[in-house]
């Protein structure tokens, strides 16, 4: 058992101290917990709080339902965000994931988690304006409860087993929700062979976004190419080992590519078609020696003018719509590179892709 | 009143091991150098090959390199190593 009993009583202010003498807090005051939070808690996951949900590394401690639940109380988690975060550790913890590097890596990658489905409307998440940014409990706290356990269970605390360079902040958090209901296009979760009422997490080893302006064009094509400016940069992780990115598209942006009738399928074939760099741009024109580069797929053209794509497929670029109703922005997130993968998982452990034909938007792919 | 106080480290059920004895001679030993495949790190222990340990009596050394940066080393590489070498250098270098 987790708790400690028979000690003097202390008060509020002084149990939050009491909580960082011990090293377990991000930096920010932890929320103490008390036998009745935890409880709650444990039920919403189910009960059994020695169950383990999963290891996680480098320290690869067991995350039990009852550590995962003080983690969420101490991060001010309500009993209904448990389903969202035990799916969320769940796919960090696959190992397409590689979490053991994400959290040892110099790169300041982290966790970005995007929900899709019913799940983010019952726990209440912002997937409007300044989705990305501060004011809503069930963004701040989801992303707060996996960082806090990826700290006191997977011990990836900064200078011991994190050795981030920079680190960054989303480090506190960094969980969103798709705004599907301004969307024009079907979810990403049924792009990915989910039906609209199920609901899912998706993970992604990710920079914090950059910002894509575009406030003139009346195209597809114009956006896109802002959002392809964004992404062909030579000092990504993605542009010197590929992996995976996303692109987080304004609703006004969305609207206007829509209204040209241009699927999912042709922003994410027209952003890896038109972005990329020069070989001899990503290696200096060989000042440094040349450079054959093992990371980058085997058919890749190693010469001075072939292009180089950011990821190795348009299958890479995940397409999400997020933010408010006005403003002509977007954003690009770079990956940590080849050496990770997205992970997207049911939060309901019964739904599955459906399989069979897909057809989005009125298009069925054969 | 009773205080309750929690822990939310989890449980860690791997049991710590000892290092292995150092060595104090590099003479005779089979030095086992394990590449990271970082651009860096292979330039270093090339280095370290070619100069400082070329004239330090090893009976033999073995170069290694893991599948990728990100990645333990497989098992079947860790248990090569350990079976044909005394020694084990190995680096970063980011």
């Amino acid at each position: 058992m987790n708790s400690v009993t028979d000690s003097p009583e202390m008060n509020a202010e002084d149990l939050i101290e009491w909580y960082y003498a011990q090293g377990y807090s991000d930096g920010l005051p932890l929320v103490p917990p008390t036998p009745a939070k935890i409880d709650a808690m444990v039920k919403a996951l189910g009960g059994d709080p020695s169950f383990k949900e999963c290891r996680v590394p480098p320290r690869w401690g067991s995350l039990t339902r009852e550590a995962l639940a003080i983690n969420m109380v101490m991060a001010g988690c309500l009993p209904e965000y448990a389903a969202i975060v035990r799916a969320a550790m769940h796919a960090l913890c696959d190992p397409a994931f590689n979490l053991n590097g994400v959290q040892a890596t110099t790169h300041m990658a982290s966790p970005l988690l995007i929900v899709n489905g019913p799940a983010r409307i019952a726990a209440g998440m912002n997937a409007g304006m300044n989705a990305f940014g501060s004011g809503n409990r069930a963004n701040a706290t989801i992303g707060r409860a996996i960082r806090l356990i990826l700290l006191n269970v997977g011990g990836g605390w900064p200078g011991e087993l994190d050795k981030s360079t920079l680190g960054s902040p989303a480090k506190y958090t960094y969980c969103i929700a798709e705004n599907e209901e301004v969307s024009p296009f079907v979810p990403y979760h049924v792009e990915h062979g989910y039906k609209a009422e199920d609901s899912t997490v998706f993970v992604l080893a990710a920079e914090p976004p950059h910002s894509v302006t575009n406030h003139v064009a009346n195209d597809p094509q114009g956006i896109l190419d802002s959002i392809c400016s964004a992404m062909s940069t030579i000092c990504s992780n993605n542009a010197v080992m590929g992996g995976h990115c996303a692109v987080v598209i304004g609703p006004e942006h969305a609207r206007t590519i829509a209204k040209h009738g241009w699927k999912r399928h042709d922003i994410r074939h027209y952003l890896w078609k038109n972005s990329g760099n020069l070989w001899k741009d990503l290696y200096f024109n060989d000042r440094y020696g040349k450079i054959y580069n093992r990371s980058f797929p085997a058919w890749y053209k190693r010469e001075p003018e072939a292009m180089t794509p950011i990821v190795p497929s348009p299958d890479n670029i995940h397409v999400f719509v997020a933010g408010g109703e006005a403003g002509r922005f977007s954003a690009f997130i770079p990956g940590w590179g080849k050496v990770s993968s997205p992970v997207l998982r049911a939060i309901d452990p019964g739904a599955e892709p459906a399989g069979g034909p897909v057809c989005l938007d009125g298009t069925c792919q054969l | 009143m009773t205080q309750h106080y929690y822990d939310p480290r989890g449980i860690v059920e791997a049991t710590a091991l000892d290092a292995a004895t150092r060595a104090t001679s590099l003479a005779g030993k089979r030095l086992a150098i394990l590449d990271n495949t970082k651009w860096n790190a292979g330039k270093l222990l090339r280095k370290l090959q070619d100069g400082l340990l070329a004239d330090a009596g090893l009976a033999k050394i073995n170069y290694y390199r893991k599948h990728s940066f990100s990645m333990n080393a497989a098992t079947e590489l860790l248990d090569e190593i350990a079976a044909n070498n005394d020694l084990v250098i190995t680096a970063i270098g980011d």
